[in-house]
């Protein structure tokens, strides 16, 4: 990177309007906080015999509220929670709801990571291509009719036509939902947004110095979209990026409510506040606990990537 | 200008066709079976199975379904797997039932979303811009059925009435002011709900923006000059901040039929997002397919007008 | 400022607007406010919307439900689950059976067996009241013929096809047809002995001529039988009652119900019912004679189903009908009819009208001819989300549901509602599939049902509204044995019944054999939470024993079609719903382990075979229970599935909803509901009212199987 001709390049100074606005590192930090519980949620519940085991089923202590003790009695030895309490109470089947959100986090995680990673990746690409590569023609046989640039926004637009909520449940009913299937489409529903800044934010990059210096010099294509111009435009698509794996862990509960989500045995905590629901009335934290957590944790990544946006945009940061 | 219309017609027309052939190719991932027959039912046999599939047309080629398909679409003789009516009259019917729904939503957005947007960039910093911020975004964040949930609760539990569906059911034969309040009624927690996400998303909006003209010169110039501060932020800032908002007016179109899925299915509104849903319970492709298709129509309509609105209001653009 | 104002009073004028209009609607407690007509309606709410009101075509839930209200049956089940009639006043069940006449025979006694011969004997054996005519009234004899056909050779031989018609030349012989008054399904077998062994040496290919012996063979099987027995049903119609067009119900709509579920073009999924009827005839207006082809008690009970009016759908209207609606007229059938979605019965309730996914409402039929319902209209409302129909009831706008365990253990004990339960007809199981090495024995399959504490699972899982069962038949009925004794839960009996099968805990703990462990997937279908739960359960109590379980759901059409359908599976938790008959042939009998047929755990045992087959052919009722408990006996021997419980069907009902029949001094008289043999309420649903306030204290179900 050879943009730092400036005291302080543009990436230091995003940084530092970023961290004067406290509810943004608030969120940042909330966001690293989550990470923290699903990597340790997965050493703790991973394997045959986890730590602490979400899988374990003992009917007599089924509907616990959090922090209540287990019946002693009519549970096995072998099968009582390892913490000695269930601190956030037991589900349906007296599994230990704590072990379960653990377990759960960490799928949630990766739901929104993958999805979200897909759509990133298929929008620096299209977006690339098309702000690179715009102006040279595609077609069939001798009728190069269209240039590449029209070829992607017509992507762009027809898929941006649909409503994409509908559009993922009806493919997702339609290749019946599976972890996999749910991030697939979850990603390649969303890239359009990213792709559209890329390839703007290239067009404009193109037309600078250093661009046409390196080009001037004969470096390839891609070497210059890889080395220069996706570097360049990396800010905004990060922002986008944190506010996509929001997106998509709601969209991913919102599929679970409505039977379309990760299928168990997987937990995510869609799954979990969806199957909870039912008990709204009987065991009340089965539904506040996941959708607390969802609503922190998505509001975390929206805070820190509304933060990162006004800090990367020179119009709107703080003085 | 008369071009530029033509141009964007042409385009749109384009993306139609993409949209029309991407709609009814989403449901032939998979291979299906009309919902009629059970595959359960060991009464049907083989050449029943085989007949239905000619009934319905779905031995042929694709491209010749997909012909038949939208010349039936638009001839309106396609029907409903599901219960063999016309699919247009039951489209129809359903936004007919989503409209007050979206007319009220809508206000309440636009209503809401302004002063809280305005509001926020005026005190900019202030402890009414953070708590906004986080309460904008929290109403992003909370998964919408879990919202949903408390809030009917909430009623329910507190006021003892009923706020599912239409109007109180089985109360007929009241007066007609009687009838028009207990319809308002049966909106208010419904439309509240869903415009949250939209006051919490426009409000941002209207808060950027308003930082962006406000910061900019001619505003700074209108203070210089000793204009009053309320008659700088509501006569310069508002007009010319305000003025891109109008082009949403055309983005609003879709929202009629992108509808509410999970709120409909919840409340039981008999809307189009629960026709949608239940189409797609049912496999009823044929709902499914047109739902998606003119919600992709009314995308591009609305987005054809919002260009032409902008191009009025803002005299920079004549192409 | 102008502006300013504007932005902080728009929004506060909309709030006000809309909030302001809870003070016009109705809360639960005042349910009249504005309309007392609300006490006339009865409101069920339904999660799913009725797909067609016919109930020749219909096959869900919800449609059953309207269709019960708008239709009618010949005959119905009285409160003690026997039969009873309703368009039928009464009914007869015969049997004619006919028996070939081969001269060619010898008799025991060596006399040719001759018409005359046979005639001669049959009436001296009857004078002397022999045992196996005992039910015989009359002995006719018919005339034989000959007939020359040509016949296409069987299509099912793939070699033959193409080849040329073959000229076939059936001499059909004499027969003699007896007229039993009664069933009786070992008639020919008495018989064949009082004419030592004449009726078994009977061979119909003796008739037939033909170029290929296939062909000859397929012809007389398929057109001469050498006995034949045919059960009749005679119904007497009841005469008065009318359409809700006021058009009068006679034999003729009877006989065009059954003609419209046997047409193929309708594609009725009712048709096995009725397949093995040979013809339905109407000698009047107010009789139906129904000739069965085979003995076959069950079909008795499908007389139940309702009553389409012929005058609306008969071959002239649907040609009208088509021609209006500009379709093709030979292919237009009565499931195209637009009668499926505005039906006219003879019930206790007429169509008014159908929202798709928001309500069906009925009304009450003034003309029913045992007289109008109390409550002036039925509304179905459809409301897809469990939680939302929970809360729209507790805001009255919903008088009755179909409530989750949880939900009555909530309430059972809230004087605003009925709280009513029963078993249902069906249970969940887990089953095994016997193709499988590990499951042929059937001590592995004991062991691993005892291994389950089912108790546990009724306790916790249905909160105790369900009871055990121990096999096929349903708990209600008398064809279920209760002196079978459920598999006790004991661990550690399994583990020794384990070992006892040679399987030994190896080094990690795991049970193996000859080296192998045994491990195997448990399936069922996603969506299920009640299921999902057992198959959790069993897997956690499997594991236990050193068993290596797998455990999976998938979705519905998966599970069915890719693994159930084909049998490819280890052990899947399911559930039958039966009906009331004493007829398991498809899920138990071993010719109906193919592909895509419901004996899929591949359950095999020749006696219950014989059974199976015998029970559905025997009409006499204390005989078929005897037979049913032998089935059941085997069956729970052989445990080919884990038999786990019945569950208890559960509604929570408005307790302001009491019976009402007016009093001799003409004051209406209140009564407390009457739940039938299978713990229902609604058997007296036209005496049902609703009052402004609870005039009798909530009804509790006090329903235990027995």
């Amino acid at each position: 990177m050879t943009t730092n001709t400036q005291a302080l390049s543009p990436s230091r100074l995003a940084w530092q309007s970023f961290l004067k606005n406290r509810t943004a590192v608030v969120g940042m930090a909330a966001v690293m906080g989550f990470f923290a519980v699903a990597l340790t949620g997965l050493l703790l519940t991973k394997g045959e015999h986890p730590i602490l085991n979400p899988r374990e089923v003992r009917l007599p202590d089924k509907l616990k509220p959090p922090i209540s003790t287990p019946n002693r009695e009519a549970v096995p030895a072998a099968s009582l929670p390892r913490l000695g309490v269930y601190v956030l109470g037991t589900d349906e089947l007296g599994r230990d709801v704590f072990a379960r959100m653990l377990e759960g986090g960490f799928v949630s995680l990766s739901v929104g990571f993958v999805a979200v990673g897909i759509a990133v990746a298929i929008g620096l690409l299209l977006g690339g291509i098309a702000g690179y590569y715009g102006r040279s023609r595609v077609g069939v046989w001798r009728l190069r009719l269209l240039t590449v640039d029209t070829v992607i926004t017509g992507l762009i637009d027809v898929m941006l036509s649909f409503p994409s909520f509908f559009l993922i449940l009806t493919v997702v009913a339609v290749l019946k939902p599976s972890i996999w299937n749910i991030m697939i489409v979850i990603g390649l529903t969303s890239w359009e947004g990213t792709a559209r800044f890329v390839r703007a934010e290239i067009l404009s990059l193109r037309e600078q110095e250093f661009i046409q210096a390196a080009q001037a010099v004969g470096v390839p294509g891609y070497r210059v979209i890889l080395r220069h111009l996706i570097p360049n435009s990396i800010a905004p698509v990060l922002v986008s990026a944190t506010l996509g794996i929001a997106g998509a862990i709601l969209t991913e509960s919102s599929l679970s409510f409505l039977g379309f989500g990760v299928p168990p045995p997987d937990a995510t905590w869609g799954n979990i506040l969806s199957d909870g629901k039912r008990y709204i009335f009987d065991a009340p934290w089965l539904t506040l606990i996941p959708g607390t957590a969802v609503l922190i944790v998505v509001l975390a990544f929206n805070l820190f990537g509304e933060g990162l946006r006004e800090a990367f945009n020179p119009k709107l940061r703080q003085g | 200008m008369f071009t530029f219309l033509l141009k964007a017609l042409w385009r749109k027309l384009w993306t139609l066709f993409f949209v029309s052939i991407v709609s009814f190719a989403v449901i032939h991932l998979a291979p299906g079976s009309p919902s009629q027959i059970d595959p359960m039912n060991p009464s049907f046999t083989k050449e029943q199975l085989e007949r239905y599939r000619a009934a319905f047309d779905l031995d042929k080629p694709l491209y010749i379904q997909y012909t038949l398909f939208y010349q039936r679409l638009f001839t309106g003789q396609l029907r409903s797997f599901k219960d063999n009516q016309p699919v247009l009259g039951k489209i129809l019917e359903r936004a007919w039932n989503s409209l007050p729904l979206f007319l009220v939503e809508t206000i309440l957005i636009w209503c809401y979303a302004f002063p809280l947007g305005i509001a926020a960039a005026i005190k900019r910093n202030s402890l009414f811009d953070k708590v906004t911020t986080v309460l904008v975004f929290a109403l992003i964040s909370i998964p919408g059925f879990y919202l949903a949930y408390l809030g009917i609760i909430f009623v329910v539990e507190n006021f003892h009435v009923d706020v599912i569906g239409l109007r109180t059911f089985g109360r007929e034969g009241v007066g007609g002011f009687y009838q028009l309040m207990d319809r308002t009624w049966h909106l208010v927690l419904l439309s509240v709900l869903g415009a949250t996400a939209g006051i919490a998303v426009l409000s941002r909006y209207v808060r950027s923006q308003m930082l962006e003209v406000i910061g900019s010169d001619y505003v700074r110039t209108a203070r210089s000059k000793g204009v009053a501060e309320d008659a700088v932020l509501y006569h310069h800032a508002l007009r010319n901040g305000l003025l891109p908002f109008v082009t949403m007016l055309g983005l609003l179109i879709p929202g009629l039929i992108g509808g509410a899925v999970i709120l409909e299915t919840i409340f039981a509104w008999p809307g189009i997002g629960r026709l949608g849903y239940e189409a797609i319970l049912s496999r009823d492709y044929p709902v499914v397919i047109a739902l998606n298709f003119i919600a992709a129509v009314l995308t591009l309509i609305g987005t054809l007008v919002s260009d032409l609105l902008y191009m009025l209001v803002d005299p920079r653009i004549r192409l | 400022m102008l502006t300013k104002r504007f932005l902080i009073l728009a929004p506060t004028l909309v709030s006000l607007f809309l909030f302001q209009s809870y003070f016009w609607v109705p809360t639960f407690e005042d349910q009249v406010k504005g309309d007392p007509g609300r006490l006339t309606r009865y409101i069920s709410a339904s999660l799913g919307d009725a797909s067609i009101l016919n109930p020749t075509l219909s096959a869900d839930a919800a449609s059953s439900e309207v269709n019960s209200l708008v239709f009618e049956g010949l005959i119905d089940r009285d409160l003690d689950l026997s039969f009873r009639g309703r368009l039928a006043e009464s009914w007869k069940i015969f049997e004619e059976a006919y028996l070939l006449v081969d001269e060619s025979l010898k008799l025991s006694d060596g006399a040719p067996a001759t018409a005359k011969v046979l005639l001669d004997r049959l009436n001296a054996a009857k004078r002397s009241q022999a045992q196996a005519l005992r039910l015989v009234q009359t002995i006719e004899l018919l005339p034989g013929a000959t007939v020359t056909e040509e016949v296409r050779p069987p299509a099912r031989e793939k070699r033959s096809q193409g080849a040329q018609p073959a000229k076939v030349v059936i001499r059909r012989p004499p027969r003699l047809k007896f007229t039993l008054s009664e069933v009786d399904q070992d008639f020919f077998e008495e018989l064949d002995r009082l004419l030592g062994g004449y009726v078994k040496r009977l061979d119909p290919l003796k008739f037939v001529t033909a170029p290929d012996p296939a062909i000859a063979q397929a012809v007389a099987e398929e057109r001469i039988s050498a006995t034949e027995a045919n059960p009749v049903i005679i119904f007497n119609l009841r005469r008065g009652v009318h359409f809700h067009d006021g058009h009068e119900f006679d034999s003729d709509d009877v006989r065009f119900t059954y003609e419209t579920i046997v047409d193929p073009r309708n594609l009725s999924p009712r048709v096995p019912d009725f397949e093995p009827v040979k013809s339905v005839e109407t000698p009047d207006r107010y009789t139906v004679r129904v000739t069965y082809k085979r003995l076959f008690q069950p079909g008795f009970e499908s007389w139940g189903m309702g009553i389409l009016p012929e005058h609306l759908l008969n071959r002239e209207q649907l040609r009208r009908e088509a021609l209006r609606a500009g379709k093709d007229q030979e292919k237009f059938s009565v499931r195209d009819s637009a009668f499926n979605r505005s039906p006219v019965g003879t019930g206790l309730f007429r169509f008014v009208e159908w929202k798709t996914d928001q309500y069906i409402r009925l009304a009450r039929f003034h003309d029913y001819w045992e007289g109008p319902a109390n409550f002036k209209e039925y509304l179905i409302r459809i409301i897809p989300d469990l939680l939302t129909t929970e809360v729209t009831f507790y805001a009255g706008t919903a008088d009755a549901y179909g409530a989750q365990p949880h939900q009555v253990a909530r309430l059972q004990n809230d004087p605003r509602f009925h709280a009513i339960s029963f078993l249902a007809l069906g249970y969940t199981y887990i089953g095994y599939n016997m193709r499988r090495p590990i499951f042929q024995d059937p001590r592995v399959r004991r062991a691993l049902g005892m291994a389950i504490n089912t108790d546990e699972i009724i306790r916790y899982v249905l909160l105790g509204h369900g009871e055990r069962t121990t096999g096929p038949f349903p708990r209600q009925t008398d064809y279920y044995d209760p002196d079978v004794q459920p598999l006790p839960y004991d661990p550690d009996g399994a583990a020794r019944l384990l070992s006892e099968a040679g399987w030994k805990k190896n080094g990690d703990g795991i049970l193996e054999k000859d080296g192998k462990p045994l491990a195997f997937t448990i399936i069922t279908n996603s969506g299920n939470e009640e299921r999902s739960a057992i198959m959790v359960i069993a897997q956690n109590a499997w594991r236990r024993l050193g068993i290596q379980v797998q455990a999976l759901t998938m979705e519905w059409a998966v599970f069915i079609n890719q693994r159930v359908d084909k049998g490819d599976f280890d052990a899947v938790v399911l559930g039958w719903s039966m009906g009331l008959d004493a007829d398991i042939y498809q899920i138990f009998h071993s010719s109906q382990t193919g592909h895509f047929q419901l004996n899929f755990v591949g359950y095999q045992n020749p006696k219950a075979d014989e059974l199976m087959v015998r029970i559905r052919q025997e009409y006499n009722n204390e005989r078929q229970v005897a037979m049913a408990r032998e089935i059941h006996r085997l069956i729970a021997q052989d445990q080919p599935y884990t038999f786990l419980y019945v569950r208890k069907n559960l509604a929570l009902m408005d307790a302001k909803i009491v019976r009402m029949k007016p009093g001799p001094d003409g004051k209406p008289q209140y009564l407390p509901f009457v739940p039938n043999k299978l713990g229902r309420v609604n058997f007296h649903f036209d005496e049902w009212v609703k009052t402004p306030t609870p005039v009798l204290p909530p009804y509790r179900s006090e329903i235990s199987a027995r």
